[in-house]
């Protein structure tokens, strides 16, 4: 029962991620991203980390999927589906993404895993808050200065000019 | 029990198709459609290897709030910039975006 819902979940996500590159509408794209966060979010539940998987919903398909529709909307008259979106050097893409995945798919069949022992105890949200307070303080309070950069650059680049 | 490597093969998967699409995208925003889903193939890495090999302080967790706040600070700016393109240039594709070489 278990494995079958990851086989569902990890579907799903391979499904909606590639309608997601490929829908000739770009606001498709972006409902099909949106589908496809919150089936990553479900393998974040998956693999017991619910927290990560509540802030995955929360700021990617409330936050991040809003402004791209915003910015879609924004910009409608050039997604336009009579509008060729896809570049010419597709062909070549195709080659080069497929002769990727091969060799990545490659390499990770031949390590060998079983070397590693495996321990799948659980992260409680407990203990992320408690790194993010001690060992991991720094790192967070850079994240705060990087969001606040973000937020004034985007007024700053936002602002019409007179 | 899923093995480990299933996951990975996942997140490679999400990977190369983020790949594809900022390859074949003309379309801008389609490009970040498609930087968000390479960075989604990063994060199911580090969440997988932070249940199976049982770090001590969370840190494949804690590591993959740190991306996914980047990647909110990241797609802003990106997308306020294809906004101020878009109202200078109207234009929205990435062969219109000639300004280095004029």
């Amino acid at each position: 029962m278990g494995d079958f819902v990851f086989y569902f979940i990890a579907l799903c996500t391979c499904v909606f991620s590639v309608l997601a590159v490929t829908q000739r509408d770009i606001f498709h794209c972006a409902l099909w991203l949106a589908l496809t966060l919150m089936s990553i979010s479900g393998v974040y539940f998956y693999l017991d980390a619910a927290f990560l998987g509540v802030v995955q919903i929360l700021v990617y398909v409330g936050g991040i999927i809003t402004l791209f529709i915003f910015a879609i909307k924004l910009t409608a008259h050039m997604n336009d589906t009579s509008i060729r979106q896809t570049s010419k050097q597709w062909v070549i893409s195709v080659f080069v993404t497929l002769l990727l995945l091969l060799v990545l798919f490659k390499v990770f069949a031949r390590t060998s895993w079983a070397e590693i022992i495996l321990k799948t105890d659980s992260t409680s949200i407990n203990q992320i808050g408690l790194s993010l307070m001690t060992h991991y303080a720094l790192p967070f309070e850079f994240m705060s200065v990087i969001l606040l950069a973000a937020m004034v650059g985007a007024i700053v680049i936002g602002k019409e000019k007179k | 029990m899923i093995p480990l490597v299933y996951f990975i093969f996942l997140s490679a998967f999400l990977f190369c198709v983020g790949i594809y699409g900022a390859l074949t995208r003309r379309n801008v925003i389609g490009i970040l459609v498609s930087i968000e889903l390479i960075l989604n193939a990063a994060n199911i890495n580090l969440v997988a290897f932070n249940k199976y090999l049982g770090t001590p302080d969370g840190m494949g967790q804690v590591f993959s709030l740190f991306v996914i706040a980047i990647a909110a600070a990241a797609s802003v700016v990106g997308l306020i910039l294809i906004i101020a393109i878009y109202r200078d240039r109207k234009a929205l594709f990435t062969d219109g975006f000639t300004l280095m070489k004029e």
